[in-house]
């Protein structure tokens, strides 16, 4: 087995672990960062769209809320190209404490917030599907942050800089060795292996962080908290629209791209795969959201999905979060839901944890960062390196905050893009594959030559192929299909099965009324007519 | 004075029911607010994935649709639809007691029960190796993952052969049917024929998408199998899948040619008799361009479709409801089990639809129908999965069979 070094390796390819590549970068360290799966496959990927303004945590948790206020306005400069800036209500309704209203107005103030409070008839001029049960509505500075954009600009940073970014990559050991660390890393396309001996590795996993932690021998405790999301098919607002009350399950509305997100729930798990959605979740996000727009359950729902947020929680802790226990009966029931929030990790510090392991378990080199959000990426990156950067005698200071991150050329995986450059394209070069995403054959083309990955989840994510309205039930095969011409070994179904399965877990739990019909669309042509067939039935 | 039917829905089991009612005689009238469901249909006539079903027929729970039609209604709808498919120069081979084996898009294995010449000339019981035609501008037919897919399975494929269409290119994607409605014409066959001959060397047995005609079909088959001089057969796209349009125009044609009134594009609501105390209906009630205007029937058939087409209509709170009549559908479910785990297990809310009594007469859970008069046949009736158990077209024409014949004894 061969034998490389890096001076960091960074685990897990989230925005938190890209975000410390690329500030370990730019203070000229040697940098590998190592992602089990694909750019925004993890937590990252998984959430709801929201560059916080501070607003949702000025009471609950004043810190954080200067951290967003500050980050915010960074990112817009640094980064504007993966940002929106819609814009974000606050909307006290007849339903809510008014003096929730004053309370979180003065607090705004103190942490210097720009906060406008704009009369209910200006808010439905502009959102006109908002409740008109509006008693007052303060505007903040939130904005729809594409987390897709964001990461893809953070690797292709790293990777500029000199970094090594490695996809589909897993740590499968980690031992201590002279003084730092040794890493067994692992390909996940052709299981090859080798040894990486890095100096200090920072531990950026998100769920998996506890499972990392363990190959070295370190127990780290985590809470895992379940967010589920629902995608509405179209934009039913324009500005993101937040309830003017305690943080709680459904109290966000974020629009991105051409459809709006409803989020999200908070459900205690026991492991970072466990992202199943119950019927509970869904009807609480739809039923919180028609409270922002009444007719929010004429309009399709088009997907559910969830991602897992893990916050530390170490032992003296637990005794204030009985429910958030590992070892608890009622994890990952509805239980005490809607209204209770017993054992959410809502309910815990939503700021990142740094730990060094030296100190915490004899372990040096060796650094967890825990939490946080993903508006405060880069500060939370910040933190590490400087801790890093600390023990390694480095002197540059950090440079994320001037230093624009560099814009994706051709932004391939945005739709605003797409038209104009079909137009001008040849009519054999405007074949469209996917209609409801306008991803046309050489888009297709070019991320299979670029990713070197054929399957259809990765295409997904860098196209957003299938993610549309027919969720797949077309585009997939014809996806496959351009695949199996450009590449010499396909898999025997194009890799179809496992994808239609994969759109199928996100029509599952919307599955009445048009929903249902979708998902029988999708199943109709995938299995009726193409005979696609799970791995485990062709056994069977 | 002929007995009048009021059909509503225009896939398979509402087209097939009108054309064989109003060859009894009866007078049709045909109501569709939409399409119907062959465009999304491969055009075969599936009867039961495991094949053999005449002897475990009465192994089927008693209120699924097949064993409620019974084994004789279903060999007399098969051979009636065979003989108006060939009676429409769309002629199938098939037959109850054999299955074909045939390949899919994906290069996977269809089985069914009967097929047009064109498709069964690609079953894959016959050992002669295949060559798969892959057409450039058709984006919706890929001859590497058929090819893929059927070596997988040990099928001997020769290679893929590039077959340019002879036109200059469209701005656009051309969906299946356009390149079907082109090879009907024999002027355009025969550019085909001269630009694909040379690429034919050695070549056994053609696969091909299944664009070959859309009316004239049998026609442009024929004469391309003389002319290029293999044997070609047809494997069927993505949707809109020719095949299925082919029965779907033939079936249309023929229904209009009986005398069928055929209506498209309102949507209706049905219409209890006043007169009878709520035991019969009177018809339905079309919202047209003009208005609601009244559809009177002695009978009334439902053949709306099930979970994709719109026969029932369900909620968040897990209700279910016919969609002409409002009738109740029972579940015994919760909604969030409706829908099971993984795509390609058999799937509860599949098997949701109208319970129906002997006759084909929507009932309630103790077989007493909710009206003398009112009758459903095809995907709206309960009991089966019919993708899981490749059952659907078998299903659509027993049902709309036996359904014509209650309503008309």
């Amino acid at each position: 087995m061969t034998t490389r070094s890096t001076q960091l390796l960074v685990i897990g390819g989230g925005a938190t672990g890209l975000g410390v590549a690329w500030d370990a970068c730019l203070r000229g360290l040697s940098v590998t960062l190592v992602e089990q799966g694909d750019l925004g496959q993890g937590t990252s990927g998984r959430y709801h769209g929201l560059l916080h303004s501070g607003g949702r945590y000025v009471l609950s948790d004043p810190a954080s809320a200067a951290d967003c206020r500050r980050e915010n306005a960074l990112l817009r400069r640094l980064i504007p190209h993966a940002i929106e800036p819609t814009g974000g209500f606050f909307v006290s309704t007849q339903a809510d404490s008014p003096e929730y209203a004053d309370e979180w107005l003065v607090a705004c103030g103190r942490l210097e917030l720009p906060v406008d409070e704009i009369g209910p008839a200006t808010a439905l001029q502009r959102e006109p599907l908002l409740t008109p049960r509006l008693t007052r509505v303060f505007e903040v500075q939130d904005a729809a942050l594409d987390s897709f954009d964001l990461l893809h600009a953070l690797a292709r940073g790293v990777t500029q800089a000199g970094g090594t970014v490695l996809l589909r990559h897993r740590v499968s050991g980690l031992v201590p060795h002279g003084g730092g660390l040794l890493a067994r890393i692992v390909s996940h396309g052709d299981e090859s292996a080798f040894q990486l001996e890095a100096q200090y590795v920072v531990n950026a996993a998100g769920p998996f962080a506890g499972a990392v932690a363990a190959m070295a021998g370190v127990r780290l405790p985590l809470a895992l908290g379940k967010g589920t999301m629902v995608a509405m098919a179209s934009r039913l607002t324009h500005t993101v629209l937040n309830r003017c009350k305690p943080p709680h399950d459904g109290d966000i509305i974020v629009p991105v791209g051409t459809v709006c997100i409803l989020g999200t729930t908070d459900v205690p798990v026991r492991s970072p795969t466990d992202l199943a959605m119950e019927a509970w979740e869904i009807d609480l996000l739809l039923s919180e959201g028609q409270v922002l727009i009444p007719t929010l359950r004429r309009h399709r729902a088009l997907r559910a999905w969830a991602g897992i947020r893990a916050l530390y929680r170490p032992a003296a802790d637990r005794a204030s979060h009985p429910g958030g226990d590992r070892a608890s009966s009622r994890l990952g029931t509805p239980e005490g839901h809607p209204g209770g929030d017993r054992g959410a990790t809502r309910t815990l510090p939503r700021a990142h944890v740094l730990v060094d392991h030296a100190s915490t378990d004899g372990v040096p080199g060796l650094v967890s960062i825990i939490g946080g959000k993903l508006t405060t990426y880069r500060k939370m990156a910040e933190d590490v390196v400087d801790h890093v950067a600390a023990l390694s005698r480095v002197k540059q200071p950090c440079r994320t905050a001037s230093t624009p991150l560099p814009a994706a050329e051709s932004r391939h995986y945005a739709l605003d893009s797409r038209p104009i450059r079909l137009r001008s394209a040849s009519p054999v070069d405007s074949s469209i594959v996917c209609e409801c995403e306008l991803v046309s054959r050489p888009d297709i083309e070019d991320a299979l030559r670029q990713s070197g990955s054929a399957d259809l989840d990765d295409l997904r994510r860098d196209l957003r192929l299938g993610m549309g309205p027919c969720q797949g039930a077309f585009c997939a095969y014809r996806a496959a299909a351009v695949a199996a011409r450009l590449l010499s070994d396909p898999p025997a179904d194009g890799g179809l099965a496992a994808f239609a399965q994969e759109r199928w877990r996100g029509l599952r739990p919307l599955a009445w009324g048009r929903g249902l019909r979708q998902a029988e669309m999708l199943r109709r042509v995938q299995v009726e007519l193409l005979g696609a067939a799970s791995a485990t039935a062709d056994d069977g | 004075m002929s007995k009048s039917l009021l059909v509503i829905g225009a896939g398979l089991a509402g087209l097939f029911a009108s054309v064989l009612a109003a060859r009894r005689g009866a007078s049709v009238r045909l109501i569709a607010e939409g399409r119907g469901g062959l465009a999304l249909s491969h055009g075969c006539i599936d009867l039961w994935r495991d094949g053999e079903l005449r002897f475990s027929l009465a192994r089927l729970d008693r209120s699924h649709p097949l064993r409620l039609a019974g084994w004789p209604a279903l060999e007399s709808a098969f051979a009636a639809f065979l003989e108006i498919m060939h009676e429409a120069r769309l002629p199938f081979a098939g037959s109850l007691d054999r299955v074909w084996r045939l390949p899919t898009a994906l290069g996977a294995t269809h089985i069914t029960s009967g097929a047009p010449v064109s498709l069964a000339s690609g079953t894959l019981d016959d050992p002669e190796p295949i060559s798969i035609g892959n057409l450039p501008a058709l984006r919706d037919f890929s001859a590497e993952l058929v090819a893929a897919g059927l070596r997988s399975q040990g099928v001997d494929v020769r290679g893929i052969v590039e077959l340019e269409l002879p036109q200059p290119r469209s701005p656009r994607d051309l969906y299946p049917q356009e390149i079907a409605d082109l090879f009907d014409d024999p002027d355009y066959r025969a550019q085909v024929v001269s630009a694909w001959k040379p690429k034919l060397r050695g070549v056994r047995r053609l696969g091909l998408p299944a664009v070959l005609g859309r009316d004239r079909a049998l026609e442009a088959f024929a004469s391309l199998e003389q002319d290029l001089g293999v044997a070609p057969f047809e494997i069927p796209t993505l949707p809109p899948s020719v095949p299925g349009l082919r029965i779907e125009r033939a079936l249309r044609r023929l229904a209009v040619e009986a005398g069928v009134d055929l209506i498209e594009g309102p949507s209706v609501r049905g219409e209890v008799d006043g007169r009878s105390a709520g035991k019969r209906v009177s018809g339905a009630v079309g919202a047209t361009a003009g208005g609601p205007r009244g559809y009177r029937a002695h009978a009334v058939l439902l053949a709306t479709g099930g979970a994709l087409h719109g026969g029932w209509l369900s909620f968040a709170n897990g209700e279910v409801q016919e969609a002409v009549f409002g009738l109740p559908i029972e579940t015994s479910e919760d909604r969030e089990d409706w829908a099971a785990p993984t795509l390609y297990q058999e799937q509860p809310f599949a098997r949701l639809g109208l319970r129906v009594d002997a006759r084909f007469r929507p009932c309630d859970r103790r077989g007493r129908p909710f009206f003398e008069n009112l009758f459903a046949a095809g995907g709206l009736v309960a009991g089966s999965d019919r993708t899981f158990e490749g059952s659907r077209q078998g299903i659509d024409l027993a049902s709309a069979f036996a359904a014509v014949e209650a309503a008309l004894s």
